[in-house]
């Protein structure tokens, strides 16, 4: 039985191979020189970024020893200081609150200007476009230091930081939606007479609105993520209380901030991806 | 009553869409154009609510010449003309009320309405709309849910809460099942004689026109062909029609 098996299944496969070879068929794909030739210049890419990092894997050995040290020291986390570090961690998390909604603010009109679909005017698109891409590509760390030198030290100038960093992200993924949004229906309110501004808030926001609460929460996620960093540079927050702790060797309370840093990210990721499920 | 007069388009590469058409629809009156594939009966209704801008000839509702105007009287003169296209064009996000009572915003120029408030007027009548087209129970329902049948009465009660004297219809059934298709024309029928108002439905189905119209006017090569009424209209002649169309 099973031989008889093995045999038919012989003869189809003689027979495809039959087939494909009098259809002339080759395989897809580049020709064996162009192919060697992409292999290299991989190879070269990834040679010439471990020369220019400098990387020695002799390191990660010689420094295991410091490396255990410091987590012996680390060791147990200092929970005696909890009560103290609530502030800072609710200080962190408003300082993404804020630069998210400030930055939804602030990006919603200028998203509405650049969509090439419902951009009143073509110079309008251009200015929005260059602001959207001046904002989001200067990262929120500089921001924060420009903030930090503008306003001082807390956390002010993260919260501006974030917010003005905030507007070109979200300016350009909001413009993108109402870009990729169906139109027919704005039209269609169009031609009953509907003024512009009653066709935007009738007809175009109500068929964007939950791609944009999606965004939005997604920012606020990685808002929290950036707050934690943008204290490094004295932009207030749980960031802050890290490198003072760590400057002063206070390794257990490094260890009580890295375990709230962690249960702050994974909320703030689990919350954002339940709301946005939900949402869609 | 929807008055056209010598309408010409002609796009920038030479060709002519639209050649001296004329055509009038009365109020009361359902007409049907009828004509093959690139005929012009799209472009002609494009011209009509002023989306293409016509080269030569006159468009006017009840007296009132569109042709000419543009900016905020443009707007003002589209709401006396309505349309109904190929697919309903609804906000799928938004209840079947709400759709309907949208299409009466451009008679508000608050400040409440351009934030998105819908006038509490317009809902009450728009239920009013919805019951006019048999939809009365799914007011509060989402207009994504609704089939296509559905959706484009939703769209017809649209077009009346925007309180036209003229309705434009652009292959209203073209997506429909012939049952659906029969009810919508039934209605557009029904809305003319008893809302008084001039209908315009651009088809391909013959069948329904030769059971729906009042007029029936052939298009071909963007000229009238025809203007007939449908008692004087014969099979032979819509053959032609598309015969002469295809040739």
């Amino acid at each position: 039985m099973t031989d008889r098996l093995t045999d038919r299944l012989t003869a189809i496969d003689n027979r495809l191979r039959m087939t494909v070879a009098q259809a002339g068929y080759k395989q897809p794909g580049f020709g064996g020189a162009i192919q060697f030739t992409i292999l290299l210049a991989c190879i070269a890419v990834i040679a010439q970024s471990l020369y220019v990092v400098e990387a020695r894997p002799q390191d990660l050995i010689t420094g295991a020893h410091g490396m255990a040290d410091i987590i012996r020291r680390a060791m147990p986390p200092d929970f005696s200081k909890f009560r103290s570090e609530i502030w800072p961690t609710l200080e962190t998390i408003d300082i993404a609150i804020f630069g998210t909604v400030a930055g939804v603010v602030m990006a919603l009109p200028l998203a509405v200007l650049a969509a090439a679909n419902v951009t009143p005017a073509r110079w309008l698109y251009y200015v929005a476009r260059g602001i959207i891409g001046f904002t989001r590509a200067v990262p929120d760390l500089v921001w924060a230091l420009l903030f930090v030198a503008a306003v001082g030290l807390g956390p002010f100038p993260g919260a501006l930081a974030l917010a003005v960093h905030s507007i070109g992200m979200l300016g350009r993924l909001f413009a993108e939606v109402i870009e990729q949004m169906d139109m027919a229906p704005v039209e269609a309110l169009s031609l009953t007479g509907a003024r512009r501004m009653q066709v935007f808030s009738h007809s175009v926001l109500p068929s964007v609105i939950p791609s944009l609460l999606g965004i939005t929460l997604y920012r606020l996620d990685e808002n929290i993520r950036s707050s934690l960093v943008l204290g490094f540079v004295g932009a207030g927050g749980i960031g802050f209380q890290l490198l003072t702790a760590m400057n002063l060797f206070q390794y257990q309370e490094v260890s009580l901030l890295l375990i709230i840093v962690f249960v702050v990210v994974l909320a703030a990721e689990r919350g954002s991806a339940i709301l946005r499920a939900r949402l869609s | 009553m929807l008055e056209v007069r010598g309408l010409c388009l002609t796009y920038p590469n030479g060709k002519q869409a639209l050649n001296n058409v004329n055509l009038t629809v009365r109020p009361g009156e359902l007409v049907i154009v009828l004509g093959g594939n690139g005929s012009g009966k799209t472009t002609l209704l494009r011209c009509l609510t002023r989306t293409l801008q016509p080269t030569a000839g006159q468009v006017s509702v009840n007296n009132r010449d569109l042709t000419g105007l543009s900016g905020e009287k443009l707007r003002q003169a589209r709401m006396a003309l309505a349309l109904i296209s190929q697919h309903a064009s609804l906000v799928r996000r938004r209840s079947v009320c709400a759709n309907v009572a949208a299409g009466a915003l451009g008679h508000y120029s608050d400040l409440l309405t351009s934030l998105g408030r819908l006038p509490r007027p317009e809902m009450e009548m728009a239920l009013g709309y919805l019951a006019e087209v048999g939809l009365e129970h799914l007011a509060g329902q989402r207009a994504g849910t609704l089939s296509g049948g559905q959706a484009q009465r939703v769209a017809i009660a649209r077009a009346l809460a925007q309180r036209p004297r003229a309705l434009l219809a652009d292959e209203p059934v073209a997506s429909l099942d012939p049952e659906a298709a029969e009810e919508i024309m039934r209605l557009l029928k029904r809305l003319a004689k008893d809302d008084n108002l001039a209908v315009l439905c651009v088809l391909h189905q013959v069948d329904l026109a030769f059971g729906h119209a009042d007029r029936v006017v052939g298009i071909r090569a963007g000229q009238v062909a025809f203007d007939l009424p449908r008692e004087e209209l014969s099979r032979d002649r819509i053959r032609n029609l598309y015969l002469s169309e295809a040739a």
